[in-house]
């Protein structure tokens, strides 16, 4: 790819420069449209409140100060506590959601598997009609007992349809040739998916795990459900939440319910928890991105 | 697979699930009635308190991170474990979509104790008619005895649901959310206005007054949140707040205490003219900032810093507010204006059951559970101790008001229980944040009052969902200029008003409402 990009560079003559300094010119002022509104954030998080008040956000604090991030670190263990559990969630997680649906996608696609289609269509099926809330919690909460349990946010997250069709269509694009050749040299099931299916999967396998760890890196909401304020860590997007919207309600009825009263500084701590929240994804990000298109562009020419 | 094959299997999923949800309901709902019998019929001697039981309690909150919860909770647990062998187990429901989470715990069937209930918040009457909670009629004399006793009937009578009693009030607290006009007494009386201030035209010459002496300050510098067209239909109506929501401003009351159930329209008689016509000659003065409509500043915050000379908001704000403004403007001497004072016919006092206590139909020790119940009510200990902590620690007693102890730390001191399921004022200690002579205004507030009438109405908004979504759009679009007087003819505004909440469907809506309160004064009269 470097190479023809060098070649053409060479050959380019005065439109082609036009077009290529639009080109930069309009795909640098999208990139600023992009990163502008997170300096403000980081920005932001780091301005007291009461500038914050009289001037608005700034890019550049004009009145510098900690307190936000003092607040929402106030419990130093409690978040440490977090990041570790949303953390080993994520790479639990990711690690066998995508074993599960590799194997799920791969095997439904092959064309020696006899009820392919009807699996196919109940799992198809998840995705245009679903129980609702109250069977999803019941199923949880009285029949599989996972309250207050980590299995109850890790497991719902391991299988999404959604996932396993992108998967599907992935597979499809290997020839059922190669199972069926490796067979007749006495490879096992296991062997043909570990040793060759996956290694050619790579750049779906990065797209879905970048999915799922994403999922599961912002997951707050079944956590929400199924892990009670009785368990001293949980997820850090719930954790992150609460203290908003604690610091929120405490501001908007602390008079109408006699709930006592303390000064929070709301504005700059969304944008706190926001840079905490962010932050460790931006440093991933970077290493799994040239994965991720390749891995978005053959699922949309091929799905 | 054929089409005819996928719908034959969809209709037989629909079903199945259908009836799974039917089948459930009904078991709780059955349940529920069959333990209360049971109870009902074993226990004839003294309650039997020889087995150690937990007690549950949901309450609305963030539980507290910093340990002083805990250790209140193991003092109220001393007490427990002694007079009734019991223990006190908190389970908090926290603000994160609260809603959803607390309908959830209802739903499932889980063993809930003692739990926080809001006919007005909570969505109680929906949930006692799941089946959710307890019937109390046999249990309350018998194990909550002293509640019971104080509770007058017709208190009881508010918290039946088809004739049973499934909640306890919390109707001996005072929570006084009307609203109505902050103003300085000092500026005021430099105004020559004599206290205190009565209607509008007063805080006109007030805010008048401020503009022409006053240079540094904006009159009024209200934020764009500020509508005060619900405060001027209680100042010159006889009208009613009805539980229903329409957005942005108040669309449909309730004609007056006399003709509870017969609907009223504000927004059609002359009222509404006058108000735009006032709000227009507000702006025109220059009472608030001219881009008064995307002011996100806080006005409470510029009053104490003096430069703003009037806030809108409920008696409870007022109580401490006065008391701040105090300390951050020595002599200002902040007043209320209650909107309800003009008229003097329509304030009505809070729901008795905005808060309360239910137990669910689940619970394994009811008995138990009501008698801890009784306990945080009456017991002027505990009830201290899960409303304020720990005397020493949490707060001191100075002159006979709470105050902070002189070594408290906010961050590790600081200790909250979310207990709103049964205050009562005897047990209240005055707090120093609380203005002192709050009282007078109480008790004016006393001779006027009137009992809420809606504890029990939910209005049903199924039939007219659209048509209520479309007048809030409309309410949304065209109030807020005519709330800051942005219009340039404020007849012609409120004529464009009228049209379009009428193309909105403001008719059907208003149909419907008048039938579902018709249908409520059959009821409510029946019960009488």
């Amino acid at each position: 790819m470097d190479e023809t990009f060098v070649s053409a560079h060479k050959k380019t003559d005065a439109s082609g420069l036009v077009v290529r300094w639009i080109g930069y010119l309009f795909i640098g002022f999208f990139a600023l449209c992009c990163l502008l509104p997170f300096l403000l954030v980081l920005g932001t998080s780091f301005t007291s409140e009461s500038a914050i008040k009289l001037s608005g956000f700034n890019f550049w604090p004009k009145e510098f100060s900690l307190f936000a991030y003092k607040i929402v670190f106030e419990n130093p263990d409690l978040i440490i506590g977090s990041y570790i559990v949303t953390i080993v969630m994520t790479i639990v997680g990711t690690a066998v959601g995508l074993l599960l649906v590799a194997m799920t996608g791969y095997a439904l696609q092959r064309p020696d598997f006899m009820y392919r289609n009807k699996i196919s269509f109940f799992i198809y099926f998840t995705t245009l009609f679903s129980g609702g809330l109250v069977p999803f919690y019941l199923l949880i909460t009285q029949y599989l007992h996972l309250k207050d349990n980590y299995l109850a946010v890790l497991l719902p997250g391991l299988l999404s349809p959604f996932l396993i069709i992108m998967m599907k269509s992935f597979v499809r694009s290997i020839p059922h040739a190669i199972t069926e050749s490796a067979k007749i040299d006495g490879a096992g099931d296991f062997r043909i998916f570990l040793r060759l299916i996956l290694p050619m999967t790579t750049p779906a396998l990065a797209t879905i795990g970048l999915f799922i760890a994403l999922g599961y890196w912002n997951e707050w909401y079944n956590s929400m459900l199924f892990l009670s304020p009785d368990m001293k860590y949980r997820t850090l997007q719930l954790f992150l939440y609460n203290v908003i919207t604690s610091a929120d309600f405490v501001r908007n009825s602390a008079a109408s319910s006699n709930v006592q009263l303390r000064d929070v500084p709301l504005e700059s701590m969304k944008m706190a928890t926001a840079v905490v929240a962010t932050g460790p994804v931006i440093l991933f990000y970077p290493f799994v991105q040239r994965y991720f298109i390749k891995g978005i562009t053959v699922g949309a020419v091929k799905g | 697979m054929g089409i005819k094959k996928a719908s034959c299997m969809l209709l037989t999923f629909l079903l199945l699930f259908t009836l799974a949800a039917c089948g459930g309901g009904n078991n709780a709902a059955n349940n529920g009635a069959k333990t209360t019998n049971d109870n009902g019929k074993q226990d004839s001697s003294a309650p039997d308190t020889s087995k150690f039981v937990k007690v549950s309690y949901v309450v609305l909150g963030d539980k507290p991170k910093n340990g002083q919860f805990e250790k209140v909770l193991a003092k109220v647990n001393e007490i427990m474990k002694e007079k009734i062998n019991a223990e006190l187990e908190w389970k908090w429901v926290e603000w994160a979509d609260w809603q959803t989470k607390y309908n959830l715990l209802l739903a499932s069937g889980e063993a809930v104790d003692l739990i926080t209930i809001g006919t007005d918040w909570l969505d109680t009457w929906a949930n006692a008619q799941r089946g959710a909670f307890m019937n109390l009629d046999e249990l309350l004399p018998r194990y909550a005895p002293e509640t019971w006793k104080s509770v007058p009937e017709e208190d009881w009578n508010e918290s039946r649901y088809n004739g049973k009693i499934v909640l306890i009030p919390e109707n001996d607290y005072t929570q006084w959310v009307n609203h109505g006009f902050f103003y300085r007494g000092d500026w005021a009386k430099e105004a020559g206005l004599g206290e205190p201030i009565k209607n509008w035209e007063e805080i006109g010459q007030y805010l008048q007054y401020i503009k022409d002496n006053k240079p540094d300050v904006i009159p009024w510098d209200m934020a764009s949140g500020a509508v005060t067209w619900g405060g001027y239909i209680q100042s010159y109506t006889d009208n009613l707040d009805l539980p229903i929501s329409t957005g942005y401003m108040p669309v449909f009351t309730a004609q007056s205490n006399d003709e509870k159930y017969t609907v009223a329209e504000p927004i059609f008689s002359d009222l509404f003219l006058n108000y735009a016509k006032l709000m227009k000659e507000w702006a025109d003065k220059g009472f608030w900032r001219e881009d008064a409509l995307n002011n996100k500043n806080d006005n409470r915050i510029a009053l104490k810093a003096g430069l703003s000379g009037l806030d809108q908001h409920h008696t409870q704000t007022f109580s401490t507010l006065r008391v701040e403004m105090d300390k951050a403007e020595p002599g200002s001497e902040l007043q209320m204006f209650p909107f309800n004072r003009t008229g003097g016919k329509n304030l009505m006092e809070l729901s008795i059951t905005h808060g309360g206590t239910s137990l669910g139909a689940h619970s394994k020790n009811p008995e138990r559970a009501l008698m801890a119940y009784d306990l945080i009510r009456n017991n002027e200990e505990i009830y201290h101790l899960i409303n304020y902590g720990i005397e020493g620690v949490q707060y001191e007693i100075k002159d006979g008001k709470r105050t902070l102890p002189a070594n408290y730390n906010e961050a590790s001191d600081s200790f909250y229980a979310d207990f709103w399921g049964g205050r009562v004022d005897k047990f209240e200690i005055p707090s120093e944040t609380v203005w002192s002579e709050i009282g007078t205004l109480y008790d004016e507030y006393d001779k006027i009052k009137i009992p809420y009438p809606y504890g029990q109405f939910v209005f049903d908004k199924t039939p007219v969902e659209s048509e209520l979504t479309a007048i809030s759009q409309v309410a949304g679009e065209l109030g807020p200029a005519i709330n800051f007087g942005k219009v340039s003819d404020p007849a012609k505004a409120v004529e464009e008003f009228r049209a379009k909440i009428k193309t909105a469907g403001y008719d059907k809506v208003k149909a419907e409402l008048q039938k579902q309160l018709d249908a409520f004064k059959q009821k409510m009269e029946a019960a009488k």
